[in-house]
């Protein structure tokens, strides 16, 4: 290849198109998520809003703010994101310490996890989340033949861990894991020995069984989900709801807006436990099909790290793959009840303006990657 | 080389993590495959349970009817009032809405309305008209669900008999308790879609309509019940009794046609409250309760003694006052003795002795036997809960003493109800029947589902020997004890009994149980009567001059009301009560019946007074009383 032809062709290929198969997929789950928000939230909006249309509403202004917010990150150079890495970290870090201080942070359902800007409100760890993949990522393309070495994971896991705490005193269990495992399959994404992976793992299950010591109300909800039978209105509760939501759905469900589940009996039916609706409407076939569409996004981004032009793009990909990934294997094995239960929206899906934003923002990156990988770059893979 | 080596492991590790995440969601995939396809009927099942708010829609229950139709239970319209506090939007107006229109306090009604329940009743069987106020307040949460209140169209009368329910319509004793199967419908159901908080969503409703309970139509009379209540009224307040009853018994069938007592209670104003008092009130004691019958019970003796031929028309007895058995004295109740009689005049004179000498020429094995057969000792079955069976001493330990004593009545108990079905089967042919309240069921739609048959247990005596004993109960009625339970025209048989009562196995001095039974028309009887005054208060406690008046004034209603043919009127002789105060007892009695009266004493020496008093109009044959004084 001579040096012309590599000026030509990087001329040519210098923005290549955008991931048009991401963009149809993260709409269409959008577009989902709006209509599902609104069957499992109508009767409850109607009830305590007055309006039935009240969560799809919120939905549907989070999806143009996503598709604002998608744009704008795929147009940005995401090279200039790596630059502005510390000052990135220093917002994620500043929001989740903001959100622990009484009168800003919301309080709703005994935990401060929510930031009043007024007109609308924003969960900060949702931003946090995206901050540390954006920072880590940065970090790790920086430091790559260190990252075998402990002095090179180390750092960065003591920001994580760090930003893990912050969220732990809000509190919110189901994020802290989240953002802890996205953490550790960055990781060993950026090359950690396995055996290393070792020394991380072990004291982050010894601080789990400390913090289910310490709060012993973890220690029922763990009881709960094996077997949520023996407290029917307790503990158990909410998982039976969600069983009763996809044992009643079957193979095809009971039909798009005739779920009985979302007449108050299940708790966070637009949110959290969104996925049991879908289970319950359009039966297994349907959470087949939603799971098949986020495997794909998932996908997607990881073939955008594998072809990413540098190693930030790619470990940003790679992260906000496992992010995505990650974040709907939590909630659907709540859902199902294979994991405690622990209150974590589906990404895309469930209601909430802000997470919206932050995860199509957080595409939106990975589209820019996509947009400036090199051919050349490619060529040596 | 490195950086190659380096990027290729960053891509396996890329792939690494892709299959990782793969084989998870597969992992959930097939956790999705178990909870949607293999437990999802089991899950739909369960979660079916809360997906409908279920009213209950109450079964109207049964009625009970008297045997001409009258209703003498049956049910009214009423509502109960629930609240799902969760589902009441309006708190303090709703509090204040409740505490006025279900009379309680708005605390109270602020504490129900906050408990942390799914449904918390307000209130049972309330009226249309409260339910409408509620209804019109228009509150959130508070419901008010169509039921049935229990009513008794005619409050106290035959309230021991009838029974109650409580306030969930479930029989509680009487009739009420015993026939609750009949009587309790079954209830059905309005099965609604509704939310967590019980609020009706656009949901189908499902009906399944309630089964009505079975009429039943009772053996009761209730004409002759309210001849009955009225009697035992009167004679509470005449006699200053502890109580009065009476049970009219169908002499052919067994059927009971009238059970009164008094005190009573309105069955509409039960005094649940006060169990002690309700207790008392309701127990029926003419079923439950046992007492020494006294003379009434001199009717089997005889009945005996003829059916074993051990006396007839040509035995004589005679009667000095007392008559000595195994060495023990027993005396007559007429201290100055019957002298020689024959046995129509030992019944009419009621004498111990003539009975103490039956009972001995019976012996213990032959007068068993026909107490056994007669029912005495042992339960009749009838349809009531509680059924006492009476106390008959056992056979093996009876020594000649207690058989004398049987013989008169005493050294046994039995129920009023077990002594009437008694007579009756020696009156009507000697069929002892099964007394029972239930004529018939009918099911909601008319159809009988259940029509008693009279039932005839026992044969204790043969047609002739009862045609005997009614020949001489008669006899009783008019020119001996029972003369004042005559009726004119009517031709009654009968006999009167009065017993100590014994406390704490010690007679209890100046109790007694009167009674009057008897049975017309005597020639061929159909109805039975047994009167019982317990405790009277004062000197009058003769059956003869406490409960045979009253038993002769409810047969006197039921000839009126069943038109029977009344004889002509015989000319009945009256004369003045002779002065026989300040005499001697013997010679005031001799003189009295010498005027032809039935005299019954009390107290021995000199006559103090006497009922009626001297020169007052009393017809020939009556009973009147003297009062002696010791000097």
């Amino acid at each position: 290849m001579n040096a012309k032809s590599v000026e030509s062709s990087d001329r040519n290929e210098r923005l290549r198109s955008i991931d048009v198969p991401l963009t149809v997929a993260t709409a269409l789950m959008l577009a989902f998520g709006v209509v599902m928000v609104y069957s499992a939230s109508s009767y409850s909006a109607e009830v305590n809003y007055g309006n039935e249309y009240f969560f799809m509403t919120k939905q549907i202004v989070g999806c143009v703010g996503g598709a604002a917010s998608m744009t704008l990150f795929a147009l940005l150079d995401y090279r200039k994101l790596k630059k502005a890495r510390w000052f990135i970290l220093g917002v994620g870090v500043l929001l989740l310490a903001l959100v622990l201080i009484p009168g800003v942070g919301v309080e709703n359902y005994g935990a401060r996890r929510w930031l009043n800007l007024g007109v609308t409100t924003l969960q900060s760890s949702e931003v946090a989340k995206v901050c540390f993949v954006v920072f880590a990522a940065a970090y790790m393309s920086d430091r790559q033949k260190k990252m075998t070495t402990v002095r090179g994971w180390l750092p960065l896991t003591a920001v994580g861990l760090g930003m893990c705490v912050l969220i732990m005193l809000e509190p919110s269990m189901s994020v802290t894991i989240c953002l802890a495992l996205v953490m550790l399959t960055m990781l060993v994404m950026g090359g950690m020995r396995l055996l290393h992976m070792l020394f991380v793992l072990l004291p982050l299950v010894a601080a789990a069984v400390v913090l289910v010591l310490v709060e012993p109300y973890r220690l029922s909800r763990l009881f709960a989900f094996l077997d949520p039978w023996s407290s029917p209105l307790g503990e158990g509760y909410q998982l039976l709801q969600s069983y009763y939501a996809l044992g009643s759905g079957g193979l095809f469900g009971v039909g798009l807006f005739n779920s009985r589940q979302k007449y108050l009996y299940l708790p966070f039916a637009e949110s959290d436990f969104i996925f049991s609706v879908i289970g319950e409407e359009l039966g297994l076939i349907g959470c087949a099909a939603v799971m098949a569409g986020y495997c794909f996004i998932v996908f997607r981004l990881i073939s955008i790290a594998r072809r990413a032009a540098d190693r930030f793009g790619c470990y940003i990909a790679g992260g906000m793959a496992a992010l995505v990934g990650i974040q709907v294997l939590i909630n659907i094995a709540v859902v199902s009840g294979c994991i405690p239960p622990t209150g974590i929206p589906l990404p895309l899906i469930s209601s909430g303006s802000s997470a919206l934003v932050v995860f199509c923002g957080g595409i939106g990156i990975c589209q820019s990657v996509r947009l400036r990988s090199h051919a050349s770059v490619r060529a040596l893979l | 080389m490195r950086q190659t080596n380096s990027i290729i492991k960053t891509q396996k590790r890329l792939l690494a993590v892709s299959v990782s995440i793969a084989f998870l969601f597969c992992a959930l995939f097939v956790r999705l495959i178990v909870l949607q396809l293999a437990l999802g009927g089991d899950l739909t099942r369960r979660a079916a349970e809360q997906w409908y708010r279920d009213l209950p829609l109450s079964a109207p229950r049964g009625g009970i009817y008297a045997r001409g139709g009258e209703m003498l239970a049956g049910n009214e319209k009423a509502y109960d009032v629930y609240v799902r506090p969760n589902a009441v939007t309006e708190k303090e107006r709703a509090a204040e809405t409740i505490a006025d229109v279900l009379d309680m306090s708005v605390s109270s009604a602020e504490e129900m309305l906050s408990r942390r329940v799914g449904e918390v009743t307000l209130a049972r069987r309330v009226s249309p008209e409260t339910a409408e106020k509620l209804e019109a307040a228009e509150l959130a949460g508070i419901y008010c669900v169509a039921s049935h209140k229990r009513v008794y169209p005619y409050g106290s009368m035959l309230s021991k008999v009838i029974g109650f329910t409580n306030i969930d319509g479930d029989g509680q004793n009487g009739i009420e308790g015993y026939y609750d199967e009949y009587l309790s419908g079954t209830d059905g159901y309005v099965y609604a879609d509704a939310d967590i908080a019980g609020r009706e969503t656009d949901g189908e409703t499902h009906y399944v309509p309630a089964i009505a309970g079975c009429d039943l139509t009772l053996t009761v009379d209730a004409e002759i019940q309210s001849y009955a209540e009225s009697a035992v009224m009167a004679a509470h307040s005449e006699w200053q009794a502890k109580s009065c009853s009476a049970i009219v018994m169908d002499v052919d069938t067994g059927g009971i046609a009238a059970l009164a007592s008094y005190p009573s209670y309105d069955l509409n104003d039960v005094p649940r409250n006060d169990a002690e008092l309700l207790n008392l009130l309701s127990k029926n004691a003419l079923i439950t309760d046992v007492y020494e019958p006294g003379s009434t019970f001199k009717i089997f003796t005889t009945a005996a003694a003829l059916e074993c031929g051990v006396t007839g028309d040509g035995s004589r007895y005679y009667c000095g006052g007392s008559m000595s058995v195994d060495g023990q004295r027993i005396r007559c109740w007429r201290t100055a003795g019957h002298g020689s009689q024959d046995l129509a005049e030992g019944v009419k004179n009621s004498c111990n002795c003539v009975f103490m000498s039956l009972a001995l020429s019976l012996g213990v094995e032959r007068f068993y036997d026909k107490i056994e057969q007669f029912g005495f000792g042992k339960k009749t079955n009838v349809d009531f809960f509680g059924e006492s069976g009476g106390i008959v001493m056992d056979e093996s330990v009876v020594k000649t003493v207690d058989l004398a004593r049987i013989g008169f009545g005493q050294a046994i108990a039995v129920t009023p109800l077990q002594l009437v079905t008694a007579v009756c089967a020696a009156v009507n042919g000697g069929t002892l029947y099964e007394p029972y309240f239930l004529a018939e069921a009918r099911s909601p739609s008319g159809d009988v589902i259940y029509r008693r048959e009279p039932k005839a247990v026992a044969k204790p005596i043969t047609e002739s020997t009862s045609a005997k004993l009614r020949e001489l109960l008669v006899g009783v009625v008019e020119d001996g004890g029972g003369t004042k339970a005559q009726v004119e025209g009517i031709k009654i048989g009968g006999k009167t009994g009065t017993a100590q009562k014994y406390e704490n196995g010690a007679v209890a001095s100046g109790k007694y149980v009167s009674s009057f039974v008897g049975f017309a028309p005597a020639d061929d009887p159909e109805y039975a009567v047994l009167f019982i005054v317990d405790e009277p208060s004062g000197y009058t406690y003769y059956g003869s001059l406490t409960a045979a008046p009253y038993a002769g004034r409810i047969f006197s209603r039921i000839a009126d009301g069943e038109g029977w043919t009344r004889a002509e009127e015989e000319e009945k002789t009256y004369i003045r009560m002779p002065d026989v105060v300040g005499s001697d007892m013997a010679e005031a009695v001799k003189a009295l019946e010498d005027a032809g009266l039935n005299v019954e004493t009390v107290g021995s020496g000199v006559a103090a007074s006497t009922v009626p008093a001297a020169g007052e109009t009393v017809a020939e044959g009556d009973v009147v009383l003297v009062r002696g004084r010791d000097e």
